[in-house]
């Protein structure tokens, strides 16, 4: 059709030049404004994507600025609260950047507060009868990752979702925690204070952080794994189908988690060298709030990100502080600050999922 | 009205601001520091910012004892409350006394107990002062401690009182001819060291009959030696000619099995029931209308009142609501460089503890005697002893007299 | 299908075995399972919680959304239920229809952040469990909310007669609700194809929304039993210290899928919380420890799992038993996945 010569159709049919420009120029002006619209929608898809992905790291900007704003203007000690912030936070980072790996592929594990629990009481049981810091930290990460295939591999065994193993792993661990604690004859699990404050560093906790955050962003980043891991969580079906073996996935996920839970466990045993049945209750939890607050995908996927668990934890400790700061000495401060930190809670989620609309609503 | 990213975004950025404009108000203002009244010697003392850590804080007992501070104490000495969250465990401690530490305060008083030692090395390295209330320390942790120089003390009823105390409730019920028992238990399962002592008194009290013994066991160490090996009080242990164990409940857990185990306990139909701690708040309405009396080591409330009055209740210990008021007045001399030392310049241990009351009349009488407006230990009786250059000697005796009889008779 | 027989066998039983083998071991420890004269009323009364429970996790569960929340919602409904009662009087009739019409507010207002966040429905639940835990101890500043001094309040959680009416009520409307309404059609379309329920007109939010609603309701009966028999109800509960209450009721929630292929999983429900009440009994009856309890249930969880998802394979090694030489195995029966939302 665009073949016409107007010079000869003019001379042949008497047809006015400017009608037949008009139709094929109406043409081409249609296919270029449908180009245009499409070309928008995908920036602005573009911009949607970015936008939900530097949420959580602008909810951590926003909170920091709270936090020093806030602090500096009630004459907190504003050194004493970074080196704390660091402290209260790091525990709760590594053990969820290690679980990151469970939740990446469309798994659940509700146990991790439990075996931390239980590898803490083992590494310091480990430490009151050889003394030793290297066996400790040997101890710590053995039990947990034992404690962790398990979960894993009774799951992939018998074929059960993973998530009610975990939940009948947190009463089976809870039940060893109150053995173990009945083995001293008493209350609590004590490890000696002085070894403790010794090692209960910044540089310590600074240097098992950074060790093994840099092992998990390479093996979700740079290796198959953490392909493999996205695939399965976002299609598991396809990936049945492209031949990946779900069930060592599963248990190599389950493996890394439980190095990250060891590690956990032990930075714990040297900040509290007290363990009772009740301590790490609610890292559980904690951890869950961290990686959602981190912009972290809880049913998994490609859009899981391995640094969720640091911004989401830091994000976490300044909240806390800040609200601590801002709530002390008011009666029922405790449930205000809980509220305000669901209506957080929800803002981060939201606006961290605002690129991904779909048409049903999500499972 | 849509809810867009802007909306959200534009939400999160009110409630900051909102959160920084209520910081900056709130620093702004003065916060409940004292108001000098017309007590001279008030009126000279500096303000201080006192932290309190506490490990339960729903219970009737807790609620009143911060009454007393944030009510009246604040009102009348020039001092600033902050509280804690309830704290679980050794964790939420230490990241209290992080805070505590970040923001300023010159003294904690603590109520929480699960690592005591790691909140004396943290006040110690921060150099703000740490005092125990209604608590004591172990004599080895005493032994390591005392001579910190930002440890201030502990008053409050030790191991020893807890176990006298669960003994006399006993000696009262066997006084009254009761020979069948029920034992509630409470946190022993958790190890909770004032209701393994308190429930080793019971067992003690009735092994006082030479045919009764709990596992072979008469004497308090042994009996305790044999509640912390177990975990918990096996009623199949206890042999008598004399006494019955009839039931024995423990925790709070009010699932099928808990609720079963106290049907079975009460519908055993003992003469009393023996409970560590909240034993009416438990068992009140199940023993209503029975003819079983409840025994229990509590606070004074109104509830309590009531069921002593209609006979639910035969005997309660309590810690009275004024009780922390030495303790306060021990830490805020420290923080204002009059720290009272024992002899040799150790942080002091002095032992306090409870009232007791077994009808409606003396209940209700130490109610009158002892509340919130007016406290047996009020600004009069306190201010002696703030920084008012008393002795060590003189506080001490001070305390050593806490009975009823000594304050409100 | 199946006869009457295969469906009754199906459906009776797990609550009869269970009840079998734990009067067995009572009866072997010399003990009695109904030691006392309220283990009636105990067994009527954890049955209709746990029933309850079930179906609120359930019924949401069932479409792929994981509630946290149950627990909150119960505290929280219950909270504002009894601080108004005792507040402003009204006794116990005003304590209840406060209490159910809270949860089933609570419950809307938890779906419709749902729906219109549209964000995962677990993440969802814990913005909600931190938001209604966080309301419950703001009112009343943490204390206990204590009924001692108002026994007309505890005298429903206390009578057996009520109990029994809650679970055959709460049982029918479900039933009713779910499996013989157009609401109750829409929501198993929903399940078993969204996008094309959504795209045949089906209003997914308000279905949603409805559903949440529902569990709310039934979370708000939970926390009015519980406060009414235990006396008290303990608002200073935070830091998500009440999603334990949803993990009591995994089993009966599997136990009730299992059932429901021989006759109803509402009724399942029934059963199966029927069944972890007598197994608490037992508990009592041979004066386990909480330790050995959670343990025990625990495993008890797995295994009925492994049984659940190994079926397949054990019927097909019982036919080829069976059949030994010669005769071919027949058909194994499909594997039905209970509970497939929680992956």
């Amino acid at each position: 059709m665009h073949d016409l010569n107007p010079t000869d159709v003019s001379k042949e049919t008497d047809v006015p030049v400017d009608t037949r420009n008009d139709a094929t120029a109406k043409a081409a002006d249609k296919a270029e404004s449908t180009a245009k619209a499409e070309a928008k929608a995908a920036s602005k898809a573009r911009r949607s994507k970015l936008f939900a992905d530097l949420a959580p790291l602008i909810g951590l900007a926003v909170l920091a600025i709270a936090f020093v704003v806030v602090g500096t203007s009630s004459g907190t000690n504003m050194s004493y609260a970074l080196e704390t912030l660091i402290n209260q936070s790091v525990i709760i980072v590594i053990i969820a950047t290690g679980a990151i790996f469970i939740f990446a592929m469309g798994s659940f594990d509700i146990s991790l507060g439990a075996s931390t629990l239980v590898a803490a009481m083992v590494a310091g049981l480990v430490h009151n009868a050889t003394g030793s810091l290297w066996l400790m930290l040997g101890a710590a990460v053995l039990t947990a990752v034992v404690t962790s295939l398990i979960s894993a591999t009774l799951a992939a065994v018998f074929n059960l979702p993973v998530f009610v193993t975990t939940v009948a792993m947190l009463s089976v661990l809870g039940a060893v925690a109150s053995a173990l604690v009945q083995t001293t004859g008493g209350a609590q699990i004590r490890v000696d204070r002085s070894f403790a404050r010794e090692y209960d560093t910044l540089t310590v906790k600074l240097i098992v952080a950074a060790v093994f955050i840099a092992l998990c962003v390479f093996l979700f980043n740079y290796t198959r794994l953490g392909r493999v891991e996205k695939l399965i969580g976002g299609n598991p079906i396809t990936a049945k189908l492209t031949g990946v073996s779900m069930k060592l996935t599963a248990i190599a996920a389950f493996g890394i988690a439980g190095l990250g839970v060891g590690l956990g466990a032990f930075l714990t045993v040297l900040r509290t060298p007290t363990l009772t049945v009740t301590s790490a209750s609610d890292i559980g939890m904690n951890i869950l709030v961290a990686m959602v607050f981190g912009g972290m995908v809880i049913s998994g996927g490609p859009r899981s990100r391995i640094y969720a668990a640091i911004i989401g934890g830091i994000s976490m400790a300044l909240l806390n502080q800040t609200m601590a700061i801002m709530l002390q000495g008011m009666a029922g401060g405790a449930g205000i600050a809980q509220m305000v930190r669901a209506v957080l809670f929800l803002a981060v989620v939201w606006l961290a999922a605002s690129g991904f609309r779909t048409k049903v609503l999500p499972r | 009205m849509r809810i867009t990213r802007k909306t959200v975004a534009g939400t999160a950025a009110a409630v900051g601001t909102t959160l920084v404009l209520a910081a900056c108000s709130s620093t702004a203002s003065p916060e409940a520091s004292g108001s000098p009244d017309a007590d001279g010697d008030a009126a000279a003392l500096e303000s201080v910012k006192m932290c309190v850590l506490v490990a339960d804080v729903t219970s009737s007992e807790a609620l009143s004892f911060r009454d007393y501070y944030t009510q009246y104490v604040a009102s009348e000495f020039p001092v600033e409350f902050v509280y804690s969250d309830e704290l679980a465990d050794a964790e939420a401690e230490k990241t209290a006394m992080e805070g505590f530490i970040a923001n300023n305060c010159e003294a904690v008083i603590s109520f929480a107990s699960a690592d005591r030692p790691t909140q004396l090395d943290m006040a110690e390295d921060a150099g703000i002062y740490y005092a125990v209330a209604t608590g004591a320390l172990s004599e080895e942790e005493y032994e390591t401690f005392k001579d910190y120089e930002y440890y201030v003390g502990a008053i409050g009823p030790d191991v020893m009182t807890e176990y006298q105390a669960g003994y006399d409730m006993a000696q009262y019920f066997i006084g009254e001819g009761d020979t069948s028992f029920g034992i509630f238990g409470g946190g022993i399962p958790y190890y909770l060291e004032m209701h393994i002592y308190r429930a080793a008194g019971m067992l003690a009290a009735l092994a006082e009959d030479p045919t009764t013994s709990y596992g072979g066991a008469t004497e308090m160490g042994d009996i305790l030696g044999k509640i912390y090996a177990d975990g918990t009080i096996n009623i199949g242990d206890f042999e008598s000619d004399v006494y019955e164990l009839t039931g024995y409940l423990e925790t709070w857990d009010f699932d099928a099995a808990w609720q079963a185990s106290m049907a079975d306990m009460v519908g055993a139909s003992p003469d009393a029931i023996l409970a560590v701690g909240t034993g009416n708040a438990i068992l009140g309405s199940a023993v209503d209308g029975t003819g079983i009396q409840i025994g229990d080591i509590d606070a004074y409330t109104e509830d309590n009142l009531a069921a002593m009055e209609n006979g639910t209740l035969g005997y309660l210990a309590g810690k009275f609501t004024s009780i922390n008021g030495p303790i306060f007045a021990a830490t805020y001399s420290a923080v204002v460089g009059e720290p009272y030392r024992t002899e040799d310049g150790s942080a002091f241990a002095l032992s306090q503890g409870y009232w007791t009351a077994t009808s409606a009349e003396e209940f209700q009488e130490i109610i009158d005697a002892d509340n919130v407006e007016t406290p047996v230990y009020d600004a009069d009786t306190l201010t002696p002893f703030i920084a008012q250059g008393a002795t060590f000697d003189e506080f001490a005796d001070f305390v050593s007299k806490y009975t009823f009889a000594d304050l409100a008779g | 299908m199946g006869s009457f027989m295969q469906r009754t066998t199906g459906t009776l039983i797990i609550p009869v075995g269970v009840f079998a083998v734990v009067w067995a071991l009572a009866a072997i420890d010399g003990a009695s399972l109904f030691s006392s004269g309220d283990s009636l009323l105990i067994l009527a009364r954890t049955t209709a919680v746990t029933m309850l429970t079930t179906m609120a996790l359930a019924i949401n569960l069932n479409s792929g959304r994981f509630d946290f929340s149950l627990g909150a919602m119960a505290l929280a409904s219950s909270t504002i239920g009894a601080h108004i009662a005792i507040t402003y009087g009204g006794g116990f009739p005003a304590m209840a229809a406060i209490t159910l019409v809270a949860g089933a507010l609570l419950g809307a207002f938890s779906g419709f952040l749902y729906t219109t966040l549209r964000i995962s429905p677990l993440v969802s639940s814990l913005g909600v469990t931190l938001l209604y835990e966080g309301f419950a101890f703001t009112i009343t500043g943490g204390a206990n909310i204590s009924f001692t001094q108002y026994p007309e309040l505890v005298s429903f959680g206390k009578s057996l007669t009520a109990m029994i009416a809650v679970i055959i009520v709460a049982l029918f409307a479900v039933y009713m609700v779910f499996d013989r309404s157009r609401f109750g059609s829409d929501y198993r379309s929903l399940i078993t194809g969204q996008s094309a329920a959504v795209s045949a007109g089906v209003k997914e939010k308000g279905n949603a929304i409805r559903t949440y609603a529902v569990s709310g309701a039934l979370m708000g009966m939970v926390g009015l039993i519980q406060a009414s028999s235990k006396g008290l109800i303990e608002a200073g509960s935070i830091n998500f210290s009440t999603i334990g209450i949803m993990f009591t009721a995994f089993l009966p929630m599997f136990v009730g899928g299992y059932i429901g292929r021989f006759s109803n999983d509402k009724l399942g429900y029934l059963l199966g919380a029927l069944s972890m009440s007598v197994i608490g009994l037992g508990y009592s009856a041979l004066r386990m420890t909480s330790a050995e309890q959670s343990l025990i249930t625990a495993l008890l969880l797995v295994a009925f799992l492994i049984f659940l998802s190994n079926e397949e394979r054990v019927t097909r090694w019982w036919r080829r038993m069976k059949a030994g030489k010669g005769a071919a195995p027949s058909e194994p029966t499909s594997l039905e996945s209970v509970g497939a939302g929680a992956r």
